[in-house]
């Protein structure tokens, strides 16, 4: 079942159609299970296992091994052929027993500007007191080095998905699967774990020869930056300043504390506006804002960003920043499955 | 090295070939004394051209090379046995096969395909031998693919430890499964298709001809001929003859087995008969050696009118049958007219003297042919006659140079010469050859007889008894006959390291004891295992009122034997699984949670148990006074520190809102 190479055709068409059957498929045999969230376990009722080529390769080979025992009625062929039966058969067990019990959580994606691959990974939890070998992870198309855990320990399975443009998304449906120990059997779970999947648009400087002609009510054409930045002063530390503004300079030479107050510092805070926003392809226009978001968010002075509908901020620090380049990402858009 | 090392480490299916490079030469390794040299030799190029490959990180032949190689393969196969089927040349194939695949492995694919050639060559070598020893090496062997196997799909370099360990316990695992099919897998007599193998070495132990020196000379030979397991007391050792061969042509230097007699039908045992089992070594010939005198005889098997067993199929591997015997009287047959003239017949020239010592009795003792047969004895234990290892060489006539010059022989001297002289007194006799003797294995509880335990005695014919056994080495040197050769031998510094009884070093006397072993070990392997055949399916069956020609019956055993089988399996793990580590208080709250989920009142994770009681009663009115006590009766339960009283009230209290707080 590993993706890709059951493909029935090279022609995009029929891969397609076959992808589409393999999904409804899959949806069929996992409808009873429900959506797992952030966290799941594999349990029995959820592994499924078949042989695989090579599982049938040696069927073949013992078929014949047998015929060899009968023919020449000979006890020891008959004792070894049997012992590789038994071995084939456990298989069956080692390897289900091998993806059994595994707690599975996912965790937090970090965001990405479209173009870059979102990160998919998973932390495996091994709780049954035995060790586990040789899994691996795939989704949407991509599968993930084999990976290991000791008895009682925990691993990371990462997956670099395949990039899209921006969006917010959930996970495409999971495969962990193993063939360890003899290779003979597959055994695998499907997994719907979900969590976000934020894609930023490409931040993209405005063209020089637009942001001069960009009509301004002033504040959000000239975003500050530190370069042409007023000098800054030095003031006395006051309780809710920033740890970034502190003068560590100062600090030393005084032993006081000091923060460095740049001039405008209690000015109107800076806007980055969709209306301010050059072009009229509205995907540039997001890139463009989410590049001056950046910048803005460089200065370390509050900003605020303005899109049809949405207001956030004035604000600082990295959790409003995530806000904005969010509200970028979704800007228009609903939230989508990746496959 | 470096280099092959960090390969290794980023690619474990590569340390999958190394392992496969060490399983492969171990499990081919039997055939080294089977195969033709050049099959050995050309898996041991290819898997050196292999290892130089894998190592220097060189270049797989060109594919146009393997092609050529394999067919050059094939070709001498062919060449070699006319044929690439059956046991020998489809081994021979196999194994220049499994040489050129390891030439072009190219992925994990191929490892995998080799690795299961590497099962198929072990298979291959019980063709040729299934000792206890090619069991046990072969278990090796399995052991190493196995690994291989696990290495190849482990997905990263495995601890060699958890290697060694999961492959040998996947071997333990498997034995179950092998031992429950072994046994119910339905068995067919015979071939399907093709002979088994035919081994061209000649006979070994006794043969269709006596000479001389013949049965001397297999004085050295301390090989196990066959070994023997009485049913019931076992007879005393002066009474246990093996009967193997009947020689009744004597052409003046030696006998000649008779094989041309007619089938005549066993008496049928009776009361007071020794039944025994043997397992007989490969003979190469079609004799079976049954305990004298024959009553029942195996299936099979004809008896012979001069009471010698024989087979149709050539014995070419180990065999194992039954038999009855009684001891003193032997079935008494009328004696032909033919048969009499053939048994007395001399040729013309031999032996002048013995004739003439054979009429002075003759004449002594006119009509009574016991008295001679006894002065025939008394010559010989009367007479300076000496019992040697190594009997002199003898000039002219054998009988008369034996008789009346060297005297000194070994049994097949004084059976021959006995033979000679009734012969020339006119009673008829007869040579017969066969084992006598041996040694008890007490850890087998079973009798081992060595092809140096063949023995040749005379049988003459009197009118009122029939066919009678006369022993002349039973006059000459009693204790060979009472307590085999080392009762004779044991004394001898002359005599072969296994019949002596002292003065041997002791590195010698370790070989022996390590050789009495292993022969215990061949015969319990051998009536545990391979003596496991249809017939025997068959008793098995018949002992659980099954019929093992019945496919129904075989599903039946099947299916109970297995599912008894996973019925102990589930039952460990049952006992074994994890205990619920959690306390009786948060058992309970669980199961409060699940009872109210289908009302979609599940408990949250981070709820407490006070805070989920309340959200219950907001939506449930009429369970609050059971969720008031069930969380209050929780909370004291965790976190109060409770005396025994108090514990068991909170309990009791717990469990009674548990009980009331029904969705």
């Amino acid at each position: 079942m590993r993706s890709g190479k059951l493909n029935p055709a090279r022609d995009p068409a029929l891969r397609a159609r076959w992808w589409r059957l393999r999904e409804d498929f899959v949806r069929w045999v996992t409808r009873r299970h429900q959506a797992d969230g952030r966290r799941a376990r594999v349990t029995r009722d959820r592994v499924y296992i078949l042989p695989t080529r090579q599982g049938f390769m040696l069927l073949l080979i013992l078929l014949v091994m047998l015929l060899g025992s009968i023919n020449y009625s000979n006890n020891m062929a008959f004792l070894l052929t049997f012992l590789v039966v038994g071995i084939g058969h456990n298989a069956m067990w080692y390897t289900h027993r091998n993806l059994l019990g595994l707690k599975v959580t996912v965790l937090p994606v970090k965001p990405v500007f479209a173009g870059a691959p979102p990160m998919l990974s998973l932390r495996l939890e091994e709780t049954d007191g035995r060790p586990r070998e040789a899994l691996r992870l795939a989704a949407g198309g991509q599968e993930s080095p084999p990976a290991f855990l000791e008895t009682g320990g925990s691993a990371e399975v990462a997956i670099a998905l395949e990039s899209r443009p921006r969006g917010i998304y959930s996970l495409p449906r999971q495969r962990l699967s193993t063939r360890y120990p003899l290779g003979l059997l597959e055994a695998w779970t499907w997994l719907t774990l979900d969590t976000e999947v934020l894609v930023y648009p490409v931040p993209h400087p405005a063209d020089a020869v637009q942001a001069a002609t960009a009509d301004g009510d002033g504040e959000e054409a000239a975003v500050p930056t530190a370069r042409d930045a007023p000098p800054d002063e030095i003031r006395d530390y006051r309780p809710g300043d920033s740890p970034n503004r502190i003068a560590w300079k100062a600090v030393a030479r005084s032993g006081r504390l000091f923060v460095r107050d740049s001039a405008g510092g209690d000015a109107a805070p800076t806007w980055v506006d969709w209306d301010a926003a050059p072009g009229s392809d509205p995907e540039y226009r997001l890139s463009v804002l989410c590049h001056r978001v950046l910048e803005a968010n460089a200065t370390g002075q509050p900003f605020g960003l303005r899109l049809p509908g949405q207001r956030l901020g004035p604000d600082t620090g990295p959790e409003h920043l995530g806000r904005c380049l969010r509200a970028l990402a979704a800007f228009g858009l609903p939230r989508r499955k990746l496959t | 090295m470096r280099a092959w090392l960090a390969r290794t480490r980023t690619q474990p299916e590569l340390l999958g070939l190394w392992l496969l490079l060490a399983a492969v030469p171990v499990a081919a390794l039997p055939h080294a004394w089977e195969q033709p040299p050049w099959v050995f030799a050309v898996l041991m190029a290819a898997w050196l051209w292999r290892v130089i490959i894998h190592a220097t990180n060189a270049r797989l032949p060109a594919r146009w090379l393997m092609v050529l190689l394999v067919l050059a393969g094939g070709a001498l196969t062919f060449v070699e046995f006319g044929t690439v089927f059956g046991q020998q040349a489809g081994t021979a194939l196999l194994l220049v096969m499994l040489a050129l695949k390891l030439l072009e492995i190219r992925s994990q694919r191929d490892i995998v395909v080799s690795l299961f050639l590497a099962y198929f060559v072990v298979v291959t070598t019980y063709f040729f031998n299934q000792s206890i020893l090619i069991a046990a090496y072969s278990l090796l062997s399995a052991w190493l693919i196995t690994a291989a196997l696990i290495q190849v799909h482990g997905g990263r370099v495995l601890p060699l430890a958890r290697l060694a360990r999961s492959s040998g316990l996947m071997l333990v695992h498997a034995l179950p499964i092998m031992l429950i099919l072994f046994l119910v897998f339905p068995r067919i007599p015979g071939p399907i298709w093709g002979s088994p193998h035919e081994d061209p070495v000649g006979q070994t132990g006794l043969s269709d001809r006596l000479e001389f020196g013949d049965i001397a000379q297999l004085l050295e030979n301390e090989a196990t001929a066959l070994r023997v397991r009485f049913e019931g007391p076992v007879p005393a050792s002066s009474q246990q003859y093996w009967r193997a061969l009947v020689m009744t042509d004597f052409d003046g230097r030696g006998w000649r087995v008779d094989r041309s007699r007619p089938e005549v039908p066993a008496d049928g045992e009776g009361p007071g008969d020794v039944a025994y089992t043997v397992t007989l070594e490969p003979t190469r010939a079609h004799y079976l050696p049954v305990l004298d005198f024959p009553v029942g005889i195996p299936d099979h098997a004809r008896l012979l009118d001069n009471l010698q067993v024989v087979t149709s199929r050539r014995v070419d591997s180990r065999l194992q049958y039954t038999g009855h015997a009684r001891l003193d009287a032997p079935p008494v047959l009328p004696l032909s007219a033919d048969e009499r003239t053939r048994a007395l017949a001399l040729p013309a020239a031999a032996a002048p003297r013995a004739r003439v010592q054979a009429a002075l009795w003759r004449a002594a003792h006119g009509d009574d042919d016991t008295a001679i047969v006894q002065e025939a004895l008394q010559l010989f234990a009367g007479e300076p006659f000496r019992y040697t290892l190594r009997p002199p060489l003898l000039q002219g006539d054998n009988t008369d140079a034996f008789l009346f010059e060297t005297r000194a022989g070994y049994c097949e001297h004084y059976a021959s010469t006995l033979a000679v002289l009734m012969r020339a007194a006119g009673i008829p006799a007869r040579v017969i050859t066969g084992y006598q003797g041996g040694q008890w294995m007490d850890a087998g509880n079973y009798l081992r007889l060595r092809q140096a335990d063949a023995h040749a005695w005379t049988e003459v014919w009197l009118e009122d008894r029939g066919w009678t056994r006369v022993d002349p080495t039973a006059a000459i040197a009693p204790e060979r006959i009472e307590t085999g050769l080392s009762g004779w031998f044991g004394e001898d510094i002359d005599a072969p390291a296994f019949l002596r009884r002292s003065g041997l070093p002791w590195t010698v006397q370790w070989r022996l004891r390590i050789s009495d072993w292993h022969d215990v070990a061949t015969f319990r392997w051998e009536s545990l295992v391979l003596a496991f055949d249809p017939e025997r399916q068959r008793e098995l069956f018949a002992r659980f009122g099954l019929d093992a020609t019945d496919w129904r019956s075989v599903l039946i055993a099947l299916a109970v034997s297995l599912g008894g089988l996973a019925l102990l399996v589930g039952l460990s793990a049952f006992l074994r699984r994890p205990r619920d580590r959690r306390d009786p208080a948060q058992r309970a709250l669980d199961r409060l949670s699940r009872r109210l989920r289908r009302h979609d009142l599940a408990r949250e994770p981070h709820e407490t148990a006070a805070a989920y009681a309340a959200r219950v009663r907001a939506a449930r009115p009429e369970l609050a006074t059971p969720l008031a006590d069930f969380a209050q009766a929780y909370t004291h339960l965790r976190y109060a520190d409770l005396d025994a009283q108090e514990r068991e009230q909170f309990q009791r209290q717990l469990w009674r809102a548990l009980g009331e707080a029904k969705g």
